[in-house]
């Protein structure tokens, strides 16, 4: 199975957060669109690699696309790679660029979930975030999005904003949870470099919430949500029974995907023993459309993953979702978790950091908090197993 | 052999030691002052410079025309400065007929002008008393007058005010030399009794002796023994010493000079040792010579295990060259395989550590140094213990004794109280004070040498704004009511962690210990509890709470590479961790102790 990812890079707005590529003019639009097209049919070969099964517009703010330009992109998807009937094909909206219309076209033109950016249900967090729409169009499009017929709808929140308390966070939930989503991304904010977030940050304008408050923010929301009637499949991500989203699922678990438009990345394995190679587009509108117009790969960088690299890889996102598939990592990468890090294994469990079910290490939800260490455990210690091996 | 005059300099750390040696090269046009400009000459090793303290003793040899109209040859021999070498000090006097006493103008007599004094005393030399750095604004020269006058007791006249840097004093010196010191004695047809006063290790020759002949006459082939080995070599190349080694193939009484033997290493040419001939040897030694023994110890482990042989062999070539310093290998459950090494004394372990880091390129885990301990057992065996970790445990000890020194203490009289203080908290008996003048005392006391060498020398400058000074030299062992403590993480001993206090110190120093390990221990995934504990007995204790969260909210298809390569970077600074039980401990913690604060 393997997926594709489009990357439409403009916003009305950049909120202070984010560190996604993204510009706030939309003069190079049409520039943009035709490259991205271009950039589709340079990829023509892998159609007859694999069948693909998801479809995710990210952004930047996927929902500053017309229907019509949406149509088109899809139509020559499908005309370039061989796509599954039953394919998932996501739009990230902001609930500040949408109306009914747009949303009804959407679901014609193949469209079948869309994940709203949603934030926060406070006016006052819309604005320090700098949102650009207010808590009360983010339910009218949420509702709007149900009235057009979409059954697969997505609400994404942030927790831990500067002087949030638990209360507040917990009044975001629950009116997410009303609105019946089959599907909640939490996410916890991120400082990331270079944005203007973190500028406050250093400035001391603002200054983080202690980890203790995020932490119980973060228990409160797995508590929550689990009895809301949704699954904890990864460290964000809880869905109605049957909604996880597909496309996130198959960057966790090494399916291939390819990324088009600027920083869009891309992971492809060659079965059985080909490279398992990633790579990643530019990061700038214009570097890319130069690229395409020579009929070049506009790309950034890559790099061909060592069997360590992809060893360790799946133990991280194995934990990081759904657990960490102890069979799989031994029929594909010859690596016996169970033996190798036997003593680990033991500790977490008995700390109640893991559990092992069958042949599936998952963490529970004290141990999703210490998830990062965990990862970082779990691979010192085969790495020190194999080092000691080598040394006999 | 009456124009020979062998001769060295003494002071106290910077008070213009090597200036005036530079002077004296100068003017007696052994070396130009092109040459001269960028380093003192007798300071060639890099450490040694940045220090401003000579650690290693060199000799050279300078020609000089007299007022007098004649010419002499004068054969300074460099002593180092530093406590820690003392034993070396005393066998390069040992080659002197006469001393330079060098006492900065505006500091006055300290403690290492007095030490290194009374060693030229004893060791008979004559004594020409020089005030340097007369040209400072804060030169105090009749008060500096007065405290040499009843040093030694001169005349004023016989002081000669110099400033090395201004050249002024230098011609009186160099005639103070001549007049003042007496030639050598000597028979040059009597069996040979030379003495070695150092030994350089060169990577092409081996060991080269430099040497003062006391008696009879030493030639190239000539078959030699050395007395302390009892081992015979061939002198294979025997000459003087200007500003590189020129052969000359012969030494005879009054002489001194260098000497190539075929001795591999620096451990066979023994500084100290009395060097005769095979065929014809003299009766008995020239007396003083010991071993010079390590007084300080501690274990060198490498951070990256692998790098074991690596430290091995470097701490092999640098043993080469360096006869004081010892090392067996030795496990630590905390910090793998390594080696516990002796040194005389804490500036010279300073030295070792920095060579091996910068010119053996080593990444090292110092453990905090300690002295050695002779534990009498129940069973009456005496044990020398010179590793906390591997004291008998409590109930096979009788008893515990630790070396004493006797320490001598010179410091403006303003800040004897502040000192006492100091002293009183480290265990010190007090012994007595005199003033060398009203405004400076000379403070004696019996201390525990494992007092001063943890932030002895620290405190004291801070306690004394830097103005006091300290020397000291070993008295001897005594009982002491002393006890190890051990440090557990999560019930588990951290053997490199232990150390051996006194019993009356035990409870502050392991609260103190624990506090400051709770600061440089991360906080892991579970609760780490760090106690201090006496033998079963745990009298301090503190944690470190779990770690609450670590959790990076997003990992998407652009972010799985930036999140594995932060694993691969955590990954391999956890390489650099020691671990005990689950507890990962970073190296800085190893060195806690030494940076306690009250």
């Amino acid at each position: 199975m393997a997926s594709l990812y489009l990357h439409i890079p403009f916003c009305e707005h950049k909120c202070i957060y984010c560190d996604f590529y993204s510009v706030e003019s939309l003069d190079s639009m049409d520039r943009f669109l035709s490259a991205l097209k271009q950039e589709i049919e340079l990829y023509a070969d892998y159609s007859i690699k694999e069948e693909f099964e998801t479809i995710f517009f990210g952004g930047g703010t996927p929902s500053l696309l017309k229907p019509k330009t949406l149509h088109e992109i899809l139509d020559r998807l499908s005309t370039t790679f061989t796509i599954r009937r039953d394919a998932e094909v996501t739009v990230e909206a902001n609930p500040g660029t949408v109306d009914r219309a747009k949303l009804r076209s959407y679901r014609e033109a193949g469209v079948n979930r869309l994940s709203f950016g949603v934030q926060s249900f406070h006016d006052d967090e819309l604005k320090f975030l700098t949102r650009i729409h207010s808590s009360e169009q983010a339910k009218v499009s949420v509702l709007m999005a149900k009235d057009v017929g979409f059954n697969n709808v997505n609400i994404d929140l942030i927790f831990s904003l500067p002087n949030q308390t638990l209360q507040r966070w917990e009044e975001n939930l629950r009116q997410a949870v009303e609105l019946e989503p089959q599907h909640i991304s939490a996410y916890s904010l991120i400082v990331e470099k270079g944005t203007p977030l973190a500028d406050m940050v250093a400035a001391k304008l603002v200054s983080p919430l202690p980890v203790e408050t995020e932490a119980e923010m973060y228990e409160f929301t797995m508590a929550y949500l689990r009895s809301a009637g949704f699954q904890h499949y990864e460290v964000s991500n809880y869905a109605k029974p049957g909604f996880r989203s597909r496309h996130n699922s198959n960057y966790w678990n090494h399916s291939n995907y390819l990324g088009f438009g600027p920083s869009a990345h891309s992971f492809w394995s060659a079965t059985p023993l080909g490279d398992r190679r990633r790579w990643w587009n530019v990061r700038s509108i214009d570097g890319y459309c130069e690229k395409i117009l020579n009929r070049q790969l506009p790309l950034a960088g890559q790099e061909v993953l060592t069997e360590e690299q992809l060893v360790e890889e799946a133990i991280m996102l194995g934990l990081r979702s759904d657990g960490i598939d102890l069979y799989r990592l031994s029929s594909e990468f010859g690596v016996d978790l169970l033996t190798a890090a036997r003593s680990t294994i033991e500790q977490l469990t008995a700390e109640h950091l893991t559990t092992l079910n069958d042949h599936t290490l998952r963490l529970t939800d004290k141990g999703y908090l210490l998830c990062d260490e965990i990862s970082e455990v779990m691979i010192s210690s085969i790495s020190l197993a194999h080092t000691s091996c080598e040394s006999v | 052999m009456d124009h020979i005059r062998n001769f060295c300099i003494i002071a106290h750390i910077d008070h213009g030691k090597s200036t005036i040696a530079d002077r004296l090269l100068e003017r007696t046009g052994t070396i130009t002052e092109r040459e001269m400009k960028f380093n003192q000459v007798l300071d060639d090793m890099e450490l040694e410079q940045e220090r401003g303290i000579t650690i290693k003793l060199h000799a050279i040899q300078m020609k000089y025309h007299a007022k007098d109209g004649k010419t002499y040859t004068l054969n300074l021999i460099d002593t180092p400065g530093h406590v820690d070498f003392s034993y070396e000090v005393s066998r390069s006097l040992a080659a002197c007929e006469g001393a330079i006493l060098v006492v900065d103008a505006s500091q006055g007599v300290e403690a290492q002008t007095i030490s290194n004094l009374y060693l030229a005393i004893d060791a008979g030399l004559e004594i020409i008393p020089v005030i340097n750095k007369i040209d400072l604004p804060s030169a105090m020269i009749d008060t500096v007058k007065h405290q040499i006058m009843d040093l030694i007791g001169c005349r004023e006249q016989e002081i000669i005010l110099a400033s090395a840097k201004m050249k002024i004093g230098v011609d009186e010196v160099l005639e103070a030399v001549v007049n003042r010191i007496p030639p050598p004695t000597g028979d040059p047809r009597a069996p040979l009794k030379a003495l070695i006063f150092d030994s350089i290790f060169d990577g092409y020759r081996g060991s080269v002796v430099y040497i003062r002949v006391f008696e009879g006459t030493l030639k190239e082939k000539d078959k030699i023994k050395f007395f302390a080995t009892n081992k015979i070599f061939d002198a294979e190349e025997i000459g003087i010493l200007e500003m590189q080694r020129v052969r000359t193939g012969m030494l005879s009484a009054g002489d001194v000079g260098y000497l190539i033997a075929g001795a591999k290493d620096v451990h066979d040419t023994k500084v100290g040792d009395t060097i005769t001939h095979a065929e014809r040897p003299a009766d008995a030694p020239l007396p003083g010579y010991k071993e010079a023994k390590p007084m300080v110890f501690a274990g060198l482990y490498p951070v990256n295990a692998d790098n074991f042989t690596e430290l091995r062999d470097s701490l092999e070539k640098l043993r080469m060259n360096d006869a004081s310093l010892t090392f067996e290998p030795e496990t630590s459950v905390a910090l793998g395989f390594g080696f516990r090494a002796g040194f005389l004394g804490l500036l010279h372990m300073e030295i070792v550590q920095e060579r091996l880091e910068r010119e053996y390129k080593q990444e090292l885990i110092t453990t905090v140094p300690n002295v050695e301990y002779r534990v009498l057992t129940r069973s009456s065996n005496v044990v020398m213990v010179d590793n906390p970790a591997l004291m008998p445990p409590l109930g096979e000890i009788e008893s515990i004794k630790e070396p004493y020194v006797r320490a001598q203490i010179i410091t403006p009289s303003e800040y004897i109280g502040n000192i006492m203080k100091l002293c009183t908290e480290r265990r010190g008996l007090y012994n007595n004070t005199t003033y060398l003048d009203p405004t400076r005392a000379d403070l004696r006391y019996e201390l525990p040498l494992s007092e001063i060498i943890f932030d002895f020398y620290d405190k004291l400058k801070s306690t004394s704004r830097g103005y006091a000074s300290l020397d000291y030299e070993f008295l001897e062992y005594r009982d002491s009511d002393l006890v190890k403590l051990d440090i557990l993480l999560n019930g588990e001993p951290v053997d490199a962690l232990s150390t051996i206090v006194h019993r009356e110190k035990a409870y502050e120093w392991g609260k103190k210990l624990c506090a400051r390990l709770r600061k440089l221990i991360p906080r892991q995934m579970f609760e780490v509890v760090i106690q201090a504990a006496i033998g079963s007995k745990v009298i301090a204790r503190d944690s470190i709470a779990p770690l609450r969260k670590n959790v990076l909210a997003k990992c998407y298809g652009g972010d799985i590479t930036r999140k594995r390569k932060l694993l691969e970077k955590q990954k391999e600074g956890k390489k650099r961790m020691k671990q005990v039980g689950r507890v990962e401990i970073p190296q800085e913690a190893f060195l806690a102790v030494l940076a306690m604060e009250d």
